[in-house]
């Protein structure tokens, strides 16, 4: 088991490395140069030119990437050039809420996905089971931008029960129940489709390991069904269906960034758009690396649990 | 048992479901369409940033913005009482306005300006801030000395006369405005962007990048004292959020509400606000190192092409005016009745045959991609192939396009756009004299006519606003009967305000006096 983890824990330094590599030059090779930006369309060649030199971008891309991997090293990501903050300022309270986004989002979208899947599965072929698999069609096929669109109009426009944009409201201060109604419309946006996923996924799952002749044998010999479900069934199911919640939170940490422009949620996706705009490059890689190093460590995650659950994958 | 529990979740429901509690007595929240730049007035440009600084810092001289009804802003005393210029226009001598502090505490006086001025301007000086060079510089090119007279009198020299230099100091590039000398000495040049400390009616509380702005009311203010406790401005790119932001009352003002959204907004009781004077135009620079375009017939042609009334109606919706001349129309030159050339296919078909170009030609339009400007530009492009030019629309992100057009167009580009202008009519020259080719200048598509720069250099001499005025018309009939560029569409500043919000002026500028306002 150490030796699957501590494998698996190595494997990631190379996709946090491929991902800055990429980013830096992807940015690098955009056209548009951040002196223009700094300076004013006015200014004159020279000075540009001595602020490309003060702020190291005259230096070759290698040596450029050599002093960002080092400083980053050791934890310092630098001042962004567009705001003149400290990058790590900036970044981490961006985190911090889109992390919150997404917890709230997960949280939503395994609560809905898990119940209702359980729910179809044990009565497959019912009414409730063929109306959830219709509803999780169509809002799994729902772009989630829209969605949010006219989730606004009708409770927050037409009702008026909540508000559309921001974290928080800006007159007054309301403590964590104004941020729960803040929360209300992005989370339920960006969790719908990934709870009609998982529902799909845990019906089927279940159903799957409910046909399993073992199951058969031991309703055949009288287990009650309760233990019947959660032994045999249940344990049986999981595997797949822990991988796809994994999954669904990757898919959630780039859908929260879409949310978050719609909402105007103050999270990663807006620095982002507005450091790559501005070139702000410190900004950019440190985002950048921030949302590939959470996606990692999400499927790290899913990898640990998985490997506890089954050991089978262990031993490959 | 049931009621207290019915009772407890009716209330959890009511606290989740309650809509905001009312806004504390006048804060004004003002949804942008862009996060603002750095609040460093010497160190940065744009209008959006501007719209905040102009709260918290103020000029020796400022624009009277409370009123609307005025071809530009009237020049007023700011944080000189008054100020003499000498008879051979060269010696601008400022008398400061006594008993004004910092919002530091700081005093204001002669010292503290010329510590100001040796931070954006005078590069001997150990107080010079390299950063704020290239974007004061329309203002600073023209001066030789800053002399303190006695504490409270401060003297500027030009090295020639202009008369038009106090109006330059007041655009939306670096504005030489008064920021507290303590301050920066405090939290040093870069840092002050963080810490902006002025003497303006509001001072800034704190500010949560991408996120709001927050000011609040100056209690010590000199003059009139700001009717609204706080402004907050807030980011919002997406231009739905910012209208359901107005709507769910999470922003009491917007700047720039699309045009589809104008008339149902006003049908629900939101107040639309335009003026008709506001010191921007948008215009093609037409490219002269193009072949084509090196024929005034050609150039004649495509202002001839394009319907600019339809734009006007059709796309704006009544929020803008066609335009035909290349003063912007905020400014003390601008004649409304100016024409040029009329919308008329034909006529431009017939033009472009005897150019030799009978069945037309293909060009490329370089542009920047924004969201509202693509209604315009492909109407452009259909009215120019209707006379037979065949158009390709190139586009690029903002600070691309920003590098494109500042850099001036290669000879494979035929012409593209920008909306700019300013409130004194001298700055038709940064986009059309000779010496403002690029690089160093933004005359894009190389215009280059000595008798416009001749009107202009007139202009700045004349110190009779009249006289400076008829120059500047003058400059401006040449650069069109020479076709030199094709101004298409002025902009008349639509703003959308809750109904709550009162006293608010729009004003002919691209900021405004929010220290008149008040909010219920």
């Amino acid at each position: 088991m150490w030796r699957f983890l501590s494998h698996r824990l190595a494997a990631t330094l190379p996709v946090l490395f491929g991902v800055s590599v990429v980013i830096f030059v992807l940015i690098h090779l955009a056209p548009g140069d951040v002196t223009t930006v700094m300076l004013g369309p006015q200014a004159s060649e020279t000075a540009k030119q001595e602020l490309r030199h003060t702020l190291g971008l005259d230096a070759g891309l290698p040596v450029q990437y050599g002093l960002w991997l080092a400083r980053t090293a050791t934890g310092d990501f630098g001042v962004s050039l567009a705001t003149q903050r400290r990058v790590a300022d900036l970044v981490l309270p961006r985190m911090v809420n889109t992390l919150i986004l997404t917890a709230a989002s997960l949280l939503l979208a395994v609560l809905i996905g898990y119940s209702a899947g359980l729910v179809a599965a044990l009565y497959a072929r019912s009414g409730f089971d063929r109306g959830a698999m219709l509803a999780t069609l169509v809002l799994g096929s729902t772009p989630p931008f829209w969605l949010g669109l006219m989730l606004v109009l009708l409770f927050a426009i037409r009702f008026r029960l909540l508000p559309v944009s921001g974290m928080r409201d800006f007159a007054v201060d309301g403590g964590v129940a104004d941020l729960l109604r803040h929360l209300v419309l992005p989370a339920v946006t960006t969790a719908l489709g990934p709870a009609a996923i998982i529902t799909r996924l845990v019906r089927s799952s279940l159903l799957e390991a409910m046909a399993r002749p073992h199951v058969t044998v031991a309703r055949a010999k009288g287990l009650p069904p309760i233990r019947l479900f959660r032994r045999h069934v249940a344990l049986n199911a999981l595997p797949p269906i822990l991988t796809i919640t994994g999954l669904q939170l990757g898919y959630l940490l780039g859908g929260v960034l879409l949310t978050e422009v719609v909402f105007a949620w103050p999270g990663l996706g807006s620095l982002l758009y507005d450091s790559i705009t501005a070139r702000d490059l410190p900004v950019v890689q440190a985002t950048a690396l921030v949302t590939a190093l959470a996606f990692v460590l999400v499927n790290l995650a899913v990898d640990f649990v998985n490997a506890a659950l089954d050991p089978r994958m262990v031993e490959d | 048992m049931i009621r207290p529990l019915l009772a407890g979740a009716l209330a959890i429901a009511c606290a989740v479901a309650t809509p905001p509690a009312a806004h504390a007595a006048g804060t004004l929240i003002w949804g942008m369409p862009t996060e603002t730049d750095i609040l460093d007035p010497h160190a940065t440009g744009g209008w959006t940033t501007y719209q905040v600084t102009y709260q918290i810092f103020e000029g020796l001289v400022k624009e009277d913005l409370t009123r609307a009804d005025v071809p530009s802003p009237p020049l007023v005393p700011g944080l000189a009482t008054s100020w003499d210029v000498s008879p051979d226009g060269l010696a601008y001598t400022f008398k400061l306005r006594p008993g004004v502090t910092f919002h530091d505490g700081t005093p204001f006086d002669a010292a503290a300006v010329k510590f100001n001025f040796e931070r954006f301007w005078d590069e001997g000086s150990p107080n010079f801030y390299k950063k704020s060079k290239a974007f004061v510089i329309a203002y600073t090119k023209w001066i030789k000395a800053v002399d303190v007279v006695d504490p409270m009198t401060v003297r500027v020299t030009l090295t020639a006369p202009n008369y038009q230099w106090l109006r330059q100091g007041l655009q939306s590039y670096g504005q030489p405005l008064m920021i507290s000398p303590a301050s920066v000495k405090k939290y040093g040049n870069d840092g002050v962007a963080l810490h902006p400390v002025g003497t303006g009616p509001f001072r800034f509380v704190e500010r949560e990048q991408g996120v709001k702005t927050v000011l609040e009311r100056n209690p010590d203010y000199w003059g009139n004292k700001a009717k609204l406790d706080r402004v907050i401005f807030r980011p919002l790119q997406d231009p739905a959020t910012r209208i359901n932001a107005l709507e769910n009352d999470e922003i009491q003002m917007m700047t720039t509400p699309p045009w589809d959204d104008i008339d149902r907004l006003k049908g629900e009781g939101f107040v639309l606000t335009t003026n008709p004077a506001v010191p921007y135009i948008n215009f093609l620079h037409l490219n002269f190192k193009f072949k084509p375009m090196q024929d005034v017939r050609v150039r004649q042609a495509i202002n001839m092409a394009i319907d600019r009334e339809g734009i006007a109606t059709q796309i704006y919706k009544g929020t803008g005016r066609s335009e035909h001349g290349m003063l912007s129309p905020g400014t003390n030159a601008y004649d409304p009745k100016f024409t040029s050339y009329k919308y008329d296919p034909e006529g431009a078909k017939k033009l472009l045959a005897d150019a030799g170009y009978p069945n037309g030609f293909k060009m490329v339009f370089e542009l920047a991609q924004s969201g509202t400007g693509e209604l315009v530009e492909t109407w452009i492009q259909r009215d120019l192939k209707k006379v037979g030019i065949d158009v390709e629309l190139r586009k690029f992100e903002w600070i691309t396009y920003m590098g494109k057009w500042a850099g001036g167009m290669p000879d494979d580009i035929g012409m593209n756009e920008i909306g700019w202008g300013m409130s004194t009519p001298a700055w038709v020259g940064i986009v059309s004299r000779c010496d403002s080719a690029p690089p160093g200048g933004i005359n894009s598509g190389w215009f280059c006519d000595k008798a416009v720069d001749a009107a202009l250099d007139g202009a700045l001499l004349a110190r009779d606003d009249v006289a400076a005025a008829a120059l500047y018309q003058k400059a401006n009939r040449a650069i069109m009967d020479d076709a030199g560029f094709v101004p298409t569409i002025d902009d008349l500043q639509p703003i959308m305000l809750s109904s709550k919000v009162h006293g608010f002026v729009n004003p002919p500028e691209d900021w405004y006096d929010l220290s008149i306002v008040s909010v219920d």
